[in-house]
């Protein structure tokens, strides 16, 4: 994803405008109110170049509407229309890149820390693998709570561990890169990267056992209620 | 033996010519002349030079190079020519050489996340546009015949299906969910491209289905994408499609209620447009499960009686079976695990749980916003009588996102943390839904299309991009080999002077597959 258009010197001193000139009738969010239009979804808006359609009806209104010439200097109404083409994207792409790192903890915290902690220690049998004081000693202060919440779910990252038997009886170990029905490679203890095809003639007597840590948080993940899932959540977010 | 060849390969250059729309009402046998093969959208192929027996030993014909983004369309092969393209692009290829006849590029704006392909009218090429035009070329040499804008880009409008051609229509459908706008159905004339008839997905105010959403405003942005091919029964004269989802996409509470006709499959009439019948797989839909999946048209015996049936696996998870006369549901069976339905009613609907539907705190669902399907194309073959679909189980974190006003944000409403997904090749049976045979095809997802052919084979690709060849019968491994990327499309096969060919797609490659000559 590019930068958020937002972001842009220009737009964001259009945004302080729009707030001031535009904001009492058309929403601070510019998506309408109940006398004037949504600009988002605005034609007018959306066919606008570099403003030569939004400018004049800035500086001369729409009296036939009902809506004001503003009437701002041209250098702001340059900032204004760049804010609103920033809107506009914004928009467009919004959702496509996943929940943004600043999300509300008050809206995700709606869980019981206590029956967090039971689960934890209990039917979710964490305690197999982790610790409050160890691995999750302050975890909540380590990630956002949106990160901290997709984490707990399936954490990514740890690669999985390899042991392929070939058929002489060696056994070879490492962490694993590919794996299909044809073929896996690892990257061995040595740090040398090799690979194994797995089809056809004494290859298919290749065995393959594959240790990865997150199958367990995989197995969780279909078996979790909504309550138990935003308990843990919860329990979690104790652990500052 | 090679005087022979010759002679038929001249042959053919010297029968060069287009498509008689004539000949789509039958089954094409050696050609590939629309985007499914056929109007019945099943992906089954009676071509058998290359089956169960030899398939062992196919080998590269040879590999066209796009230099361009990942192709999802399939290619037509129409005397001796494929037609193919990617968003901005079209290529005619000889079919038994992959050597270059002409190119035409178009750069535009708008979305360019796929071109399904192009449709034929005697020697006149149609094919969308990332800036929502539909373009004419002249087959022989990809000229430019006309160009007709069919809705504003700045909308965020644009074209990704390829179109369909029944008799002298183009049926073409508008694609697009950046904007929160209705979509629509056009038909077209070949000739200038003048509008015959109009289906909107989203009724206006009064009009049958309006009643299924809370007012005049939400149905204005109703969505109801068309991003698929339909698929046609020239006996009852029906277009069969799919529609997308509504808007906003996740957030469902300023539009309650079934949304009309969005994420349905619709039967319209194909003279005139108008709506013959309609089936919703997903009501108030909050998850972004289009029911564009092919519309899988089939004649058989359903529990005793002969019927004619139409097939969908449908984005959210669902099997389908419909009497394509009446769009009465027949059958409605899960084909993966999925969790978002509470149940299923009375006309076979599956009712989405309104604890499934994104929230603020995030709401876990056995399922991802790709769906249990997609866009790439199933198969159904009439020897083995199963059905084929690229299966996805997934789980993932919905949120629900308002704004200060607590007004959805954005068209989408809300996002999602994706987690794991894995993938299956599944074979259904139509009469129960049950799952007879499945290969895994590896974690993640791949828009790998599916291929039958009476030659006993299955053709498809994995998650790792391994192209596969399949016993229908049983799913037993006849061939793989890796291309060097994945199968973003649907494998077709044509047959050329004595040889068939396997066409794959992988990426930015266009592979012809055949067996070694007999020399």
């Amino acid at each position: 994803m590019g930068k958020n258009p937002l972001e842009q010197e220009n737009a964001k001193r259009g945004a302080a405008i729009l707030q001031q000139s535009c904001a009492y009738c058309h929403g601070k969010n510019a998506d309408g109110g109940p006398e004037a239009p949504n600009l988002i979804r605005s034609l007018l808006v959306r066919h606008d170049k570099s403003g030569d359609l939004i400018g004049p009806v800035i500086q001369e209104g729409r009296p036939d509407r009902g809506m004001p010439a503003i009437r701002l200097p041209a250098d702001q109404a340059a900032d204004v229309v760049a804010y609103l083409h920033a809107l506009l994207s914004l928009s467009d792409s919004a959702g496509d890149s996943g929940p943004s790192s600043n999300y509300s903890l008050k809206l995700l915290l709606t869980g019981n820390a206590e029956q967090g902690k039971a689960f934890f220690n209990g039917k979710g049998g964490c305690t197999a693998c982790h610790s409050p004081q160890g691995d999750l000693a302050h975890v909540a202060q380590k990630y956002p709570p949106i990160n901290l919440q997709a984490r707990f779910l399936y954490p990514v990252g740890t690669p999985a561990l390899a042991t392929i038997t070939l058929p002489t009886g060696e056994v070879i170990k490492g962490s694993l890169v590919h794996l299909d029905a044809f073929s896996v490679s690892i990257t061995g203890q040595d740090g040398w990267y090799r690979s194994f095809i797995l089809s056809g003639g004494p290859a298919s007597r290749i065995k393959v056992r594959v240790e990865d840590p997150i199958e367990k948080h995989r197995q969780l993940i279909t078996q979790y209620s909504n309550a138990e899932l935003h308990d843990v959540f919860a329990y979690l977010e104790t652990l500052q | 033996m090679r005087l022979l060849f010759l002679l038929l390969l001249t042959a053919g250059n010297l029968c060069a010519q287009g498509l008689d729309p004539q000949k789509l009402l039958h089954a094409p046998v050696d050609t590939w002349p629309t985007y499914n093969g056929d109007y019945t959208g099943r992906r089954y192929s009676s071509l058998d030079l290359i089956n169960r027996s030899n398939v062992h030993g196919l080998t590269l014909a040879w590999a066209f190079q796009t230099h361009s983004v990942s192709g999802k369309s399939t290619p037509l092969e129409v005397n001796g020519i494929l037609y193919f393209s990617v968003p901005d692009h079209v290529w005619g290829v000889d079919a038994a050489t992959g050597r270059q006849v002409w190119h035409f590029s178009r750069p535009s704006q708008g979305d360019h996340l796929g071109s399904r392909g192009v449709g034929m009218y005697k020697d006149r090429l149609f094919f969308g546009t990332p800036d929502a035009h539909v373009i004419c070329l002249d087959a022989r040499n990809g000229k430019q015949l006309w160009d007709k804008v069919i809705a504003d880009v700045t909308v965020g409008y644009y074209i990704s299906g390829a179109p369909l051609v029944i008799g002298g229509q183009v049926i073409v459908g508008t694609s697009g969910d950046s904007a929160d706008v209705p979509h629509f159905v056009l038909s077209l004339d070949p000739a200038e491209g003048k509008i015959n008839w109009r289906w909107d997905a989203v009724p206006k105010p009064g009009e049958p289905g309006s009643e299924t959403w809370p007012d005049s405003d939400s149905m204005s942005h109703g969505g109801g994408s068309i991003w698929g091919a339909p698929t046609y029964d020239p006996e009852l004269n029906l277009i069969y499609l799919g529609t997308g989802n509504p808007h906003p996409t996740l957030a469902g509470s300023v539009r309650k209620g079934d949304d009309l006709f969005t994420c349905s499959i619709v039967a319209v009439h194909a003279d005139t447009g108008k709506l013959a019948w309609y089936f919703q797989p997903s009501p108030h839909d909050t998850h972004d499960w289009d029911a564009i999946e092919t519309p899988v048209l089939i004649d058989g015996n359903f529990r005793g009686a002969r019927r004619k049936m139409l097939l969908q696996a449908s984005r959210n998870g669902y099997f389908f079976v419909l009497d394509r006369e009446t769009g009465k549901d027949l059958l409605t069976a899960p084909f993966v695990k999925t969790d978002w339905a509470s149940h299923i009613d009375e006309s076979g609907r599956p009712v989405p749980a309104p604890e499934k539907e994104p929230q603020p705190d995030g709401v876990l669902v056995q399922a991802n916003m790709d769906g249990a399907t997609n866009w790439m194309a199933p198969s159904f073959d009439p020897q083995t009588g199963l059905f084929y679909v690229n299966a996805q189980t997934a789980a993932s974190l919905w949120y629900l996102v308002l704004n200060e006003d607590h007004k959805p944000d954005g068209h989408q409403g809300g996002t999602l943390s994706d987690f794991w997904s894995s993938s299956q090749l599944k074979a259904l049976d139509y009469e129960t839904g049950k799952t007879v045979w499945q290969r895994d095809l590896g974690k993640g997802h791949s828009f790998s299309g599916v291929l039958t052919t009476a030659g006993h084979l299955l053709f498809s690709g994995d998650t790792s991009g391994n192209l596969l060849a399949l016993d229908p019968a049983n799913g037993d491994l006849l061939w793989h080999v890796y291309a060097g990327g994945t199968l973003n499309s649907s494998p077709m096969t044509y047959q050329i002077g004595g040889r068939q060919y396997l066409i794959t797609p992988v990426d930015s490659v266009v592979y012809a597959w055949t067996l070694p000559s007999a020399q």
